[in-house]
């Protein structure tokens, strides 16, 4: 095609025209192509038009962009994340509360659960707060061993929290069926990230994970938290809490004793709570570029190691202002990332 | 770490983000998913990562989209108040319209003439788009062409009707 001397006779198509603007043309045709544009105007004029119709295209789709980010190091990648000091200590409320909310709601909601046990509901709570050995095989061939332990967090509830408020822990336990049916539900997604950082605790600080019927859940809620009101929250945190403003704000509740640690719970419906945990940014946080204080930052490019280490579980953590926010609820790991991002400085008090 | 995974990592990363964005349109989903296929690839080690990572991210943001349907339900909840979440400054505004634009025109072209423009951009060669789209190598030159030539209408003629961008 591109071989006519004659030029009008037979003209390049747009497709050779292209890919030899692309450079991707095989050079025999490109030197027959480039004697054939010498003697050819027609050509020439379309070679031009190509070339400003290829740039015109290369800026139209460059517009749309990403904002670029340094790529995480590759190690980084390879590495299951590990938990901040902030999870270690809240792991086992967590751990403790879930203990007593699964175990009180299988009592209250299903009665009959005790007189018709199924095959793989074992016939003892089915909440078992996991110390780091628990899930060897011994543990799983011995239940009883890991009900026993479920008690005893139970029982460290009680100790932790002596004045743990009944009404709070009713309303634990109601959903906690549902609760549970979600966990479930849920563990598909949730399980890989849990089993790949109990894989990696091997410290003895490492945290309890939960395990549900036998498979990994979602960390819960600290519903023994005293509720605090909006005016004491904003105290301890040094600024406005953060939440979801288009969502009804049921309790604010603070960490026991002087973590500095407020949880915001927040009602997406009737039988959905989340819980948006925040406390002010370690100072380490705002050294790498002050981005703890950037409303929306983004904190997937690591500047420095100390900054991947931080953002330790990257599926629910990240800086509102100058606060270090976590997100947790009965929703998919997608769901609460999202969620997570819309997250925002509550409007302030009339 | 092998070394060969590292320097397609350092190389192509970047274009990865840009050519996940471009089926997801959200920057952080994208380089979630684009660290993602990077962490798949350190599993598998495939022959020939490069191409077995632009695989791998067409089927994450065909996932994503799907998943993102499903999630719609939970964020029509927030959709009430969008705007309270975050007021962008005028140049964002801007540059958010732009994006809207460029992904109704995008949306203009036919699946594989889209890919094959998404893998140029993402600085593949006709060889690799070859293998990657199932086309021949000397179709490559006229699909870009007509992808390009459809691009830039598309988006000339959102820019004036503004009917593409409502629907972006």
């Amino acid at each position: 095609m591109q071989d006519g001397k004659e030029g009008s006779m037979s003209h390049v198509d747009e497709g050779t025209l292209h890919a030899y603007l692309d450079g991707e043309l095989p050079s025999a045709e490109r030197t027959s192509l480039e004697a054939h544009l010498a003697d050819c105007a027609t050509c020439r004029a379309t070679l031009t038009e190509e070339r400003a119709l290829r740039e015109r295209a290369t800026a139209v789709l460059g517009s749309a962009r990403p904002v670029e980010h340094p790529a995480p190091p590759l190690e980084q990648l390879r590495r299951a994340p590990t938990p901040s000091p902030w999870r270690v200590r809240r792991s086992f409320a967590w751990a403790a509360s879930l203990a007593l909310a699964l175990g009180i709601g299988y009592y209250i909601r299903t009665p009959s659960y005790r007189a018709a046990p199924t095959a793989h509901t074992p016939a003892q709570p089915v909440a078992v707060a996991d110390n780091r050995d628990a899930a060897t095989a011994e543990d799983k061939a011995r239940p009883q061993a890991s009900a026993r332990r479920g008690a005893r967090a139970v029982n460290e509830v009680a100790k932790v929290a002596p004045r743990a408020d009944t009404t709070t822990v009713q309303v634990a336990a109601a959903p906690a069926q549902r609760v549970a049916d979600s966990l479930r539900m849920d563990a598909r997604s949730v399980s890989g990230a849990l089993v790949a950082r109990a894989a990696q605790d091997r410290s003895p600080a490492a945290p309890t994970s939960i395990i549900v019927d036998g498979v990994p859940a979602r960390q819960l809620t600290p519903t023994t938290w005293p509720v605090i009101n909006r005016r004491v929250a904003r105290s301890i945190l040094g600024e406005e809490p953060v939440g979801l403003p288009g969502l009804a704000t049921r309790a604010f509740r603070r960490a026991p004793g002087t973590d500095g640690t407020v949880v915001v719970e927040q009602v997406i419906d009737s039988s959905t709570v989340i819980q948006i945990f925040q406390r002010p940014a370690y100072p380490y946080d705002s050294t790498g570029g002050g981005y703890a204080n950037e409303g929306r930052a983004r904190v997937r490019g690591y500047a420095t190691e100390d900054q991947a280490r931080e953002r330790s579980n990257p599926r629910f953590g990240r800086f509102v202002k100058g606060l270090r926010v976590e997100i947790t609820g009965p929703l998919s790991t997608d769901s609460l990332n999202r969620l997570l991002e819309q997250v925002a400085p509550l409007p302030p008090l009339p | 770490m092998p070394d060969d995974i590292a320097e397609v990592y350092r190389n192509t990363y970047p274009a990865l983000v840009r050519f996940l964005y471009r089926k997801v349109w959200d920057a952080e989903r994208a380089e979630d998913l684009a660290q993602e296929a990077f962490a798949r690839a350190l599993i598998h080690r495939p022959e020939n990562t490069r191409g077995w990572l632009f695989v791998v991210a067409a089927n994450m943001a065909r996932d994503e989209a799907r998943r993102a349907a499903r999630e719609k339900r939970h964020l029509t909840l927030l959709k009430s108040e969008p705007d309270a979440v975050h007021t962008a400054p005028e140049e964002s505004i801007d540059a958010e319209t732009r994006t809207k634009r460029v992904r109704a025109a995008l949306d203009d072209l036919t699946p594989r003439d889209r890919e094959a423009l998404l893998l140029w951009d993402a600085g593949m060669s006709y060889d690799e788009i070859a293998t990657q789209t199932g086309l021949a190598r000397g179709a490559i030159g006229t699909t870009l062409a007509r992808a390009r030539r459809r691009l830039v209408e598309a988006y000339d003629a959102g820019r004036e009707g503004g009917q593409h961008v409502a629907r972006g």
